[in-house]
């Protein structure tokens, strides 16, 4: 996996490639606005990371150039606590998720592979089924089983579990959760998303041999057969 | 060379404007009264000459010219004032009859009309204005009044004209001048004013005279200002002084572990986890106080659009209804199918997640919530939430909005005391207002909000 990261702050971008290439990826630096559209037009990326503030040409000004050409490499934004409506421009531009600073390098991994789980499914059919491990999931009838048992789930519970399988084995933040299931955008600071996957949890989990549904403490949940 | 600053006002380029208009206005006037006056005088003058003329020239074809000569010289005898003038001329400027002893040799053309000056007896000289009429083969008659009085009165005209333009002039320029001085002297003292205040003396505010003026506005405008700028700079001191008071208390933790950790030789994992966590709580802490200011300057206003806050609070209830259920709490939400503000959804959400979190956390097992968006009369949506909890009491409900504030015995509970900071900030960003009230038992928390239709309607 090849990411570019386009980050003018030395502390933030040496913090993200520590981390990046620690969880086995390569990547590559550029720390103006010109330099990094000039990698990410000629280099081959599976994703970017891209600050909004660069010196010489702006974040979302290289992200646009990008889609202008062609270029779908999914880039994920990130923004100092800055402007109005930033997240809503940042997509708009071609950004394809958002995060702003500071923010725990578990969520920033957890939205890029995130990012790169959807660009990679993009373009395949859309699915009627989902399946993580015995966990089957009939979107079409809107049904649930686990080993063979049906499962009554609440219209949200549907909504929550849907998310959690479509980003299986990937570790989903609570803030992902807040945005994916109840389309909010801020930082739950409670553990009221708690509450709403221990419930699923109890209904998916309990009375079954292996349990499916992880919590990685301090970041967030993994749906995963395997442990 | 700059000119003194007197001059540089608006004011005084004012005063040289309406100086302008006003001498040109007082000039067509006195233009006007002169064409009336003098011109209405002098054409009555002309008027009797050219009946006298015609008068002659029907006696001179009568009675041929030396009746003409006869009529001519009784005429003259008969004027006793020596108004008129007469002289009758033959070819070759000889006279004939009339009282005037020669044909006058400097003759100023107008037309047929000649004005001239006739010598008297005693050296002086008499203007006249004359009509010239060819009579008989060559000979020519000449007919004039005396204009003495025309002349003197045209002088006086012109005099009055220059003395009356030049007094306006003079009086405007005065006036100008002392309009200039006074109005200088108030703008003066505002700018003296403003300059000590950017100097830093916060606490001055420019005086009123009481005059109800357009100054008085400025100045009144300016104070208010000022008041603002103040508020802000002292909850920007009192945020300072927060903070650093109540951040330096886990702060200081924090890094005691750190270094008891520090000496350990291999220390555990989950005392490392437990350091990063509460890292994360201060974070969290610092990003919330930064959102509150955010939200305090205005940064969100300009992407105010329509929102349902039905919705929303819709939205909200459920996602505590959880957390509402494991703890045996019933969550009443009451919402009509729309409620329209203009705002910011993402805000409205967290300042009710805000509230409703507050109340789950309060509220004993067992006990009740109650969710109401409903409309308030005459043009706002009231958002209300009450619980069974311990409430506050009317003392503190005040100081529970200000940032860090937390009732003494809750401090052992999680949180950082900003929720309800936050919430305030966002009512007041949408011209909105919070309430804290006793709902015995328990707290009622009403959030208002101007509705969407008049938000439109003022602008």
């Amino acid at each position: 996996m090849r990411i570019l990261i386009i980050e003018d702050d030395k502390e933030v971008a040496s913090f993200i490639r520590k981390g990046l290439t620690e969880s086995g990826w390569n990547t590559d630096h550029a720390d103006n606005g010109k330099d990094g559209l000039f990698l990410a037009a000629t280099e081959r990326y599976d994703a970017l990371i891209v600050d909004r503030m660069l010196p010489v040409v702006d974040g979302l000004a290289v992200i646009r150039a990008l889609r202008a050409s062609h270029n779908d490499t999914p880039a994920l934004v990130l923004s100092a606590l800055g402007e109005v409506d930033d997240r809503v421009e940042g997509l708009k531009a071609g950004g394809d998720d958002y995060l702003v600073k500071p923010f725990a390098f578990s969520e920033l991994l957890a939205r890029l592979e995130a990012l790169l789980r959807r660009s990679a499914a993009a373009g395949a059919a859309p699915a009627t089924m989902l399946q993580v491990g015995d966990l089957k999931m009939d979107l079409l009838r809107r049904e649930v089983q686990r080993g063979g048992r049906r499962i009554d789930l609440q219209p949200r519970e549907f909504q929550l579990l849907e998310f959690l399988m479509r980003h299986a084995g990937q570790v989903v933040t609570r803030t992902m959760l807040l945005e994916g299931v109840w389309d909010y955008h801020f930082d739950p600071q409670t553990n009221v998303i708690d509450v709403h996957v221990s419930r699923l949890r109890s209904k998916i989990d309990r009375d079954f041999p292996s349990p499916l549904l992880h919590t990685i403490r301090g970041v967030g949940y993994r749906l995963d057969p395997a442990p | 060379m700059r000119l003194p600053a007197l001059f540089r006002t608006t004011i005084f380029q004012l005063t040289l404007v309406y100086m302008a208009l006003f001498g040109a206005s007082v000039l067509a006037l006195f233009t006007f009264l002169y064409w009336s006056t003098l011109g209405y005088l002098e054409r009555q003058t002309e008027e009797i000459i050219e009946a006298e003329i015609r008068g002659l020239a029907e006696q001179a074809e009568r009675r041929g010219l030396f009746g003409l000569a006869d009529v001519i010289n009784e005429r003259a005898r008969r004027d006793t004032e020596r108004r008129s003038v007469y002289l009758l001329v033959d070819a070759a400027l000889r006279p004939i009859a009339g009282n005037v002893s020669r044909w006058p040799d400097r003759l100023d053309r107008q037309g047929e009309w000649v004005d001239f000056l006739k010598a008297e007896a005693d050296g002086g000289y008499t203007p006249i204005r004359a009509l010239v009429l060819g009579v008989g083969p060559g000979f020519r008659l000449l007919v004039g009044r005396d204009i003495r009085e025309l002349e003197r009165i045209d002088e006086v005209f012109r005099e009055a004209s220059v003395w009356g333009l030049g007094l306006t002039m003079g009086l405007s320029l005065i006036g100008g001048l002392l309009i200039g001085f006074s109005a200088q002297r108030r703008l003066a003292q505002i700018n003296r004013t403003t300059r000590q205040i950017i100097a830093g003396n916060l606490g001055q505010r420019v005086p009123v005279t009481g005059g109800g003026d357009e100054h008085d506005e400025l100045a009144e405008n300016l104070n208010a200002m000022l008041d603002q700028i103040e508020k802000l700079m002292a909850g920007l001191r009192h945020v300072g002084d927060s903070v650093a008071h109540d951040l330096r208390g886990p702060l200081t933790r924090l890094r005691t572990r750190l270094e008891t950790l520090a000496a350990h030789p291999a220390p555990p994992r989950e005392d490392i986890a437990e350091c990063v966590a509460q890292a994360d709580a201060l974070l969290a802490t610092f990003n919330a106080l930064l959102r509150i200011a955010r939200v305090e300057s205005g940064a969100y206003r300009s992407a105010f659009a329509p929102v349902d806050v039905a919705r929303i609070a819709r939205d909200v209830c459920e996602l505590y209804q959880a957390a509402t259920d494991a703890r045996r709490i019933e969550l009443a939400c009451e919402t009509p199918a729309e409620a329209l503000v203009v705002g910011d959804r993402e805000l409205l959400a967290q300042a009710l997640t805000n509230l409703l979190d507050n109340a789950v956390k309060y509220t004993p097992e067992g006990g009740r919530i109650e969710v109401r968006v409903a409309a308030k009369p005459p043009d706002r949506y009231a958002l209300r939430i009450a619980d069974t909890g311990p409430g506050i009491p009317a003392g503190e409900r005040e100081r529970m909005l200000e940032r860090f504030a937390r009732l003494d015995r809750a401090r052992s509970r999680p949180g950082n005391g900003l929720g309800l900071a936050l919430v305030k900030a966002v009512a007041e960003q949408h011209d909105g207002g919070l309430t804290l009230s006793d709902g015995r038992p328990g707290l009622v928390v009403e959030l208002d909000v101007p509705a969407a239709e008049t938000r439109r309607a003022g602008h």
